[in-house]
């Protein structure tokens, strides 16, 4: 792997963390390309011959850039509670894996997830861990995130809600 | 027992203060009275199990609970759907921790216990040569849970083996259960599984919200009228919404338009409307058509909704059921089910899921914000003045919207008791019987 792909898409990465954990959420809009796909299927425990739980046929997101806009709007309006005080949240972002697509100038890219929530003067974090399985794409220079699959370890959810992008 | 710290006196004053619409602060965390609800409610009533969809073929299986006791829920061979305790009948192990499956036969790993779909122990590691012939194999089935009855696909259980039938305790409720899940010849149907997540929420605080609280939806949920998820009431044709209490603790809230509007039948497909001319009698036929929302609740803990939202002014309605599980007096697992008619067209069914997903469930922007006001409940229920059985800090909530003011419609047609508009008769009547099931558990002379 090209050291400066792999840097490039290690950067996105944390940019894209950096502003979500400031709510910068407008900006973070911006390393989508329009043609998103985000999605978090719901995961069950199943017994080993069936599977990893994927399959379950539902989700918590299935999103487009325009839905995922409509969402970010939402947290900025005066009355979305859910982040008003807002919390404090840490996307830790590891385990970098970048392969080629099959589209020149796409990488299948995996990274696991490390979620902490911090609300109000609450002692315990919420926490979330998983990965991502992410379509990266350079657009002329830039690197934007055309395709993301958030697959969370737990099957049921030990937070509060899901406010937050993975 | 600690629930001898709750005594007959406390009893009489929750009654009075109810009686004049308040309802004391104390009992909604008090661990105590989580004991007796344990007791008085969760192994009395039924509860909802899951749907008849979520098992297709002889074999499948999915795991339930009921409050604490876990359930093992299976169509058996004969196509019947069975429900048992998911404990081995040896030593107690879980039998089964996936959520869902399909076997033909449940294999304790901790000895080896086999159990057929019937509940049938069919197999005994080293069998006779350890037990010789003393072991009846008849007398160590999986033990049933004691009652279990569906209503429309809708699968109930409960721990009562004296409780009155589902239909019955269902009562009322079942006419408007056709308008939801009965509309369709062939009914709805679960689409994958269910989501399932934890909030800080007391199930009392939930179940009422959904079947009797519209009245928050005006500030809780304003934003997503805003950024247009949810529509403008101004833009929408008049209405009328309804409060109906129904016996038992159920209820249902109707938002209705004064005439059929535009897009009839909350705006879902033309092909499914013969289907509902077949099914409903004229009457239910004719309050579907002029329905915008229903949301309402089962008693104790099975609450449903029914709404048009969806990002960008694209509104459909969907259907979901969830189950308010408690895992104590301040927590609850939500497991909430997003169902569909089956007959319904598949673009239909994708634009209905998508509604779901943007406004419901743990990521949807209306319930993001119930749950920070349900956690906001709990962290404000603790203290030594809101848990104070005397009521010397005036520690009693406000349910008097529409106290000895409102009277019951009489042009409404359906089933209950109706009330127009905002009003706390639905949550002052399921309080009600929460405090009959709680009564009943502090006997005479008890101190
Ligand atoms: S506990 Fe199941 S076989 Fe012993
Ligand atoms: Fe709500």
């Amino acid at each position: 792997m090209n050291w400066e792909v792999y840097h490039g898409i290690a950067e996105l990465l944390y940019l894209e963390a950096h502003l979500l954990d400031h709510r910068r959420y407008r900006e973070w809009l911006d390393l989508l390309t329009d043609d998103i796909r985000y999605r978090m299927p719901v995961r069950i425990t199943t017994e080993r011959k069936d599977g990893d739980g994927l399959e379950a046929g539902m989700t918590y997101f299935d999103e487009t850039k325009s839905s995922l806009a409509a969402r970010v709007e939402r947290l900025y309006t005066k009355t979305a509670w859910v982040e008003d005080p807002p919390p404090r949240q840490r996307h830790f972002i590891s385990n970098l894996r970048v392969q080629p697509a099959e589209q020149s100038e796409e990488y299948n890219v995996l990274s696991y997830f490390h979620f902490c929530r911090s609300r109000a003067s609450e002692h315990a974090m919420e926490q979330l861990t998983g990965e991502r399985r992410d379509v990266v794409r350079l657009v002329g220079d830039e690197w934007r995130i055309a395709e993301r699959t958030i697959i969370c370890d737990e099957t049921v959810l030990d937070v509060k809600n899901l406010s937050m992008f993975l | 027992m600690n629930r001898n710290r709750i005594r007959r006196e406390h009893l009489e004053q929750l009654r009075e203060k109810m009686s004049r619409g308040l309802f004391p602060q104390w009992v909604i965390t008090d661990p105590d009275v989580y004991e007796l609800e344990l007791e008085q409610i969760f192994s009395k009533t039924w509860q909802f199990l899951g749907h008849e969809s979520e098992l297709r073929e002889p074999g499948d299986y999915v795991t339930r609970w009921m409050v604490n006791d876990p359930v093992l829920l299976v169509r058996t061979q004969t196509g019947d759907i069975s429900a048992y305790v998911n404990s081995c009948t040896h030593r107690g192990a879980q039998l089964c921790t996936a959520d869902c499956g399909n076997r033909q036969t449940f294999t304790c790993p901790y000895h080896g216990w086999t159990f057929q779909l019937d509940g049938t122990l069919i197999g005994v590691t080293l069998g006779n040569k350890v037990y010789g012939e003393e072991l009846k194999r008849e007398e160590w089935g999986l033990r049933k849970i004691p009652r279990v009855e569906s209503y429309l696909g809708m699968i109930f259980g409960n721990l009562d083996p004296n409780a009155e039938p589902l239909s019955e305790y269902l009562g009322d409720m079942k006419w408007y259960l056709q308008m939801l899940v009965g509309r369709t010849p062939n009914g709805v149907e679960v689409v994958g599984a269910p989501q399932r997540w934890v909030v800080d929420a007391n199930w009392k605080v939930t179940y009422e919200n959904f079947a009797g609280d519209p009245y928050h939806v005006v500030t809780t949920h304003s934003s997503t009228v805003e950024v247009d998820i949810s529509p403008r009431a101004a833009d929408l044709p008049p209405r009328t919404g309804y409060h109906v209490v129904l016996d038992h603790g159920h209820a249902m809230n109707l938002g209705v338009y004064r005439d059929v509007p535009e897009r009839p039948y909350q705006g879902m497909p033309e092909s499914l409307w013969p289907l509902f001319q077949q099914q409903l009698n004229p009457v239910q036929l004719d309050l579907l058509a002029r329905s915008s929302i229903f949301t309402g609740g089962i008693y104790p803990t099975l609450s449903f909704n029914s709404a048009p939202h969806g990002f960008h002014g694209d509104f459909h309605n969907f259907l979901n059921f969830r189950v308010w599980r408690p895992l104590g007096p301040e927590k609850v697992e939500i497991w909430s089910w997003f169902m569909v008619d089956r007959e319904a067209p598949d673009a239909y069914k994708r634009a209905s899921y998508q509604a779901y997903i943007s406004s419901f469930g743990p990521s949807g922007t209306l319930e993001q914000d119930d749950t920070e006001n349900w956690a906001r409940v709990i962290q404000a229920s603790r203290g030594w003045m809101a848990r104070n059985k005397d009521l010397s800090y005036n520690n009693v909530y406000n349910y008097l919207m529409g106290f000895a003011r409102l009277e019951p419609n009489e042009d409404f047609p359906g089933p209950g008791t109706a009330y127009i508009g905002f009003n706390d008769n639905t949550s002052r009547s399921i309080q009600q019987v929460w405090l009959d099931y709680i009564s009943a558990g502090i006997k005479e002379g008890e101190q």
